[in-house]
């Protein structure tokens, strides 16, 4: 009994106590509702089975009746095109802005936490904003393009099938592009300036410099960056939600939210579980790939 | 000797604080000047702005005769070797070595030639292929300098190179360093805080101090003949003994150790009852028997080295001596010192110059 106590209290036992809080947590909180959303996408379910563990066992039936379905493709589609063209967006701009905050101007590193006001609002908040800048009668985006004779009629964002994804698309790559540049930032400011002021000597220009320095010093933040916005761009629904829930006729309608709208609007549990299957095969191989570029940074 | 590198009224201000003050320094073609001095006096201030890593806010800089004290780093042909190496971490060292080749353009064969025989020269062959970060320190060390050598720059700069380095490799990379320079005929700027560094390596030291250079020269003209206070201090270890003294008639000098005056002849004429700094070298006084010395003081304690014996007075100022070889002497036993009347340097009570 002593020898159990002092084990708790400092030794092997108090390690494992440590680490099996958090692992109880992460299992009851995370691996059992996946377990069971795995479980449950290749089992019958209807609104009578919901309470019970044990279903009649399909297979793969509701794979194949959810890759049926007419709006699978294009909502696969849609989902790969949100996917890309946010992370793409959301680099690019933090990085942009990341590399112009560098260059330390009188209050850069101030302004560059300000930055991040957009990374803590909560989606819905972010939604709502964009549902009025993206308006199109009296929104301020419609204003600008047309000031800029870019456009010469009012878009209607939200409503028109050919924008609808995009409208949500630019509220993403708003809401997660201080993100992209804090981590960037991090990145940039741990090469060392004697690399560059060795390259400068060397003869390299400033364009040669980002190129053959910056880059390839960065490339486990951006691997690491890349793979997280992946995880976090499959994750985005409240701006879905907010800004168009879907429509208009699945044109805005992804993976994530259709799983949702499937499951609790339709009450079809086991066409949303498969799909949730799916897009979790998705997320672990991103995983596996930020802690691979994680575990392989450049160190000098 | 042409001159190769040449610094005319150059300054540096960081905001209110003036790093370099009108400094004027001209570098022969093919030398080995060392730049030296303590922390905070410009000397890393000076090499980075003839290297146009700082930008200087008067005067000029002129390399090889082509003023280049507007120009960015990359145009102005000097390669440089940081204290920290500055080693590209994800390049292999061929690719470190060739990295300037390969901004400039030259093709991919002739860059592997060039490498190959760098890398032959300093013992880098068997490295080509691996990562800054595979290699000691030494080799590190040692790319570093390849990667300079590689270019056939105007002017190789060194920024305190050896200081990440322990001892004994320190003193071998010493003297690699110098015999690269020698084999290359190549003019080289060194900054050291080390005054034994800038002592065994360089043709021509010089000494700086809050900005100011304060004297340069032989390393040896340094030493005999050091222009003040500061650069006597500085140059030669263990530090040379100063004793405040009042200068008497007769090219004399009396110095006060507590025990009541004791009259020394000095090598100058000075204004009678001035006061003057008498400085003695600890290696230039000998320990002899007690009353055949110039006078007569108590051991505090003594540090051997097996080689060399340091040994303290119990006097105030405090004297060191340099003796060679094994000296056996107590704790409060009473010595005498003995030193030449040559072995005295007097400096100006005030200005501390050298008189």
């Amino acid at each position: 009994m002593r020898r159990l106590y002092s084990s708790l209290v400092d030794g092997r036992g108090f390690d494992l106590c440590l680490i099996g809080i958090p692992l109880a947590f992460l299992i009851v909180l995370s691996g059992v509702p996946l377990i069971y959303n795995v479980v449950m996408s290749f089992q019958a379910v209807d609104m009578f089975s919901l309470g019970s563990f044990i279903r009649p066992w399909v297979g793969f039936e509701n794979y194949r009746q959810l890759i049926a379905q007419p709006e699978f493709w294009p909502i696969m589609g849609h989902t790969a095109t949100f996917l890309a063209a946010s992370i793409a967006g959301q680099f690019l701009l933090g990085f942009a802005l990341a590399l112009f905050f560098w260059t330390n101007f009188p209050g850069a590193s101030w302004l560059r936490g300000l930055f991040l006001v957009s990374w803590v609002m909560p989606g819905l908040v972010v939604g709502a904003v964009w549902n009025w800048l993206l308006s199109g009668d009296f929104g301020v985006f419609n204003f600008v393009l047309r000031e800029l004779h870019i456009i010469s009629d009012n878009v209607f964002w939200r409503s028109d099938p050919a924008f609808a994804l995009w409208s949500v698309i630019i509220a993403n790559i708003w809401l997660g592009a201080s993100f992209n540049m804090i981590l960037l930032s991090v990145g940039l400011s741990s090469i060392p300036d004697d690399l560059y002021e060795a390259a400068e000597l060397d003869g390299a220009g400033a364009l040669t410099r980002f190129w053959t320095i910056t880059l390839p010093m960065m490339r486990s933040t951006i691997g690491a960056l890349i793979s997280l916005g992946l995880i976090f761009t499959l994750q985005q629904f409240d701006l879905f939600a907010a800004i168009t829930a879907g429509g208009p006729n699945n044109s805005s309608n992804v993976a994530q939210y259709w799983a949702w709208d499937l499951s609790f609007k339709q009450y079809d549990f086991a066409n949303g579980a498969a799909i949730s299957v799916i897009m979790i095969v998705v997320v672990m191989l991103a995983s596996v790939y930020y802690v691979r570029s994680t575990r392989h940074e450049v160190r000098g | 000797m042409t001159t190769q590198i040449e610094f005319s009224g150059v300054n540096k201000h960081y905001g209110a604080y003036h790093a370099l003050k009108d400094i004027n320094l001209s570098i022969d073609k093919g030398s080995f000047v060392a730049l030296v001095g303590p922390s905070g006096c410009g000397k890393s201030t000076l090499l980075r702005s003839l290297a146009g890593l700082e930008k200087i806010t008067g005067g000029d800089i002129s390399i090889a005769g082509e003023v280049v004290t507007t120009l960015p780093p990359r145009k102005r042909d000097v390669a440089m070797v940081f204290q920290s190496y500055a080693l590209y971490p994800h390049m292999t060292v061929e690719e470190n070595l060739t990295y300037s080749l390969r901004v400039h353009g030259v093709s991919k064969g002739e860059r592997k030639k060039a490498a190959a025989e760098v890398a032959a020269t300093t013992g880098l062959s068997d490295l080509l292929h691996r990562y800054p970060r595979e290699l000691s320190g030494g080799q590190r060390q040692r790319v570093a300098m390849s990667r300079a050598i590689i270019r056939n720059p105007k002017a190789f700069l060194f920024d305190e190179p050896l200081s990440n380095l322990d001892a004994a490799l320190r003193v071998h990379m010493r003297k690699e360093i110098r015999a690269l320079h020698d084999r290359l005929g190549a003019t080289s700027v060194y900054v050291t805080h080390d005054q034994i560094e800038a002592m065994t390596m360089a043709d021509h030291v010089v000494v700086l101090r809050a900005g100011i250079i304060e004297q340069q020269g032989r390393p040896l003209d340094l030493y005999d003949k050091p222009a003040n206070k500061f650069v006597a201090g500085f140059i030669g270890s263990p530090a040379m003994n100063f004793l405040p003294a009042t200068v008497a008639e007769g090219r004399a000098a009396t110095i006060d150790l507590g025990k009541g005056p004791i009259r020394l002849t000095i090598p100058v004429a000075a204004p009678i009852g001035s006061s003057v700094l008498i400085g003695i070298r600890p290696e230039h006084i000998t320990l002899t028997a007690p009353g055949e010395g110039r006078f007569d003081a108590p051991v505090a304690f003594t540090e051997s080295t097996g080689s060399t014996t340091f040994v303290s007075t119990a006097t105030n100022p405090e004297l060191m001596v340099v003796e060679t070889g094994r000296r056996m002497v107590a704790n409060g036993d009473l010595v005498g010192l003995a030193f030449a009347d040559t072995a005295v340097h007097v400096f100006d009570g005030a200005t501390e110059k050298r008189l």
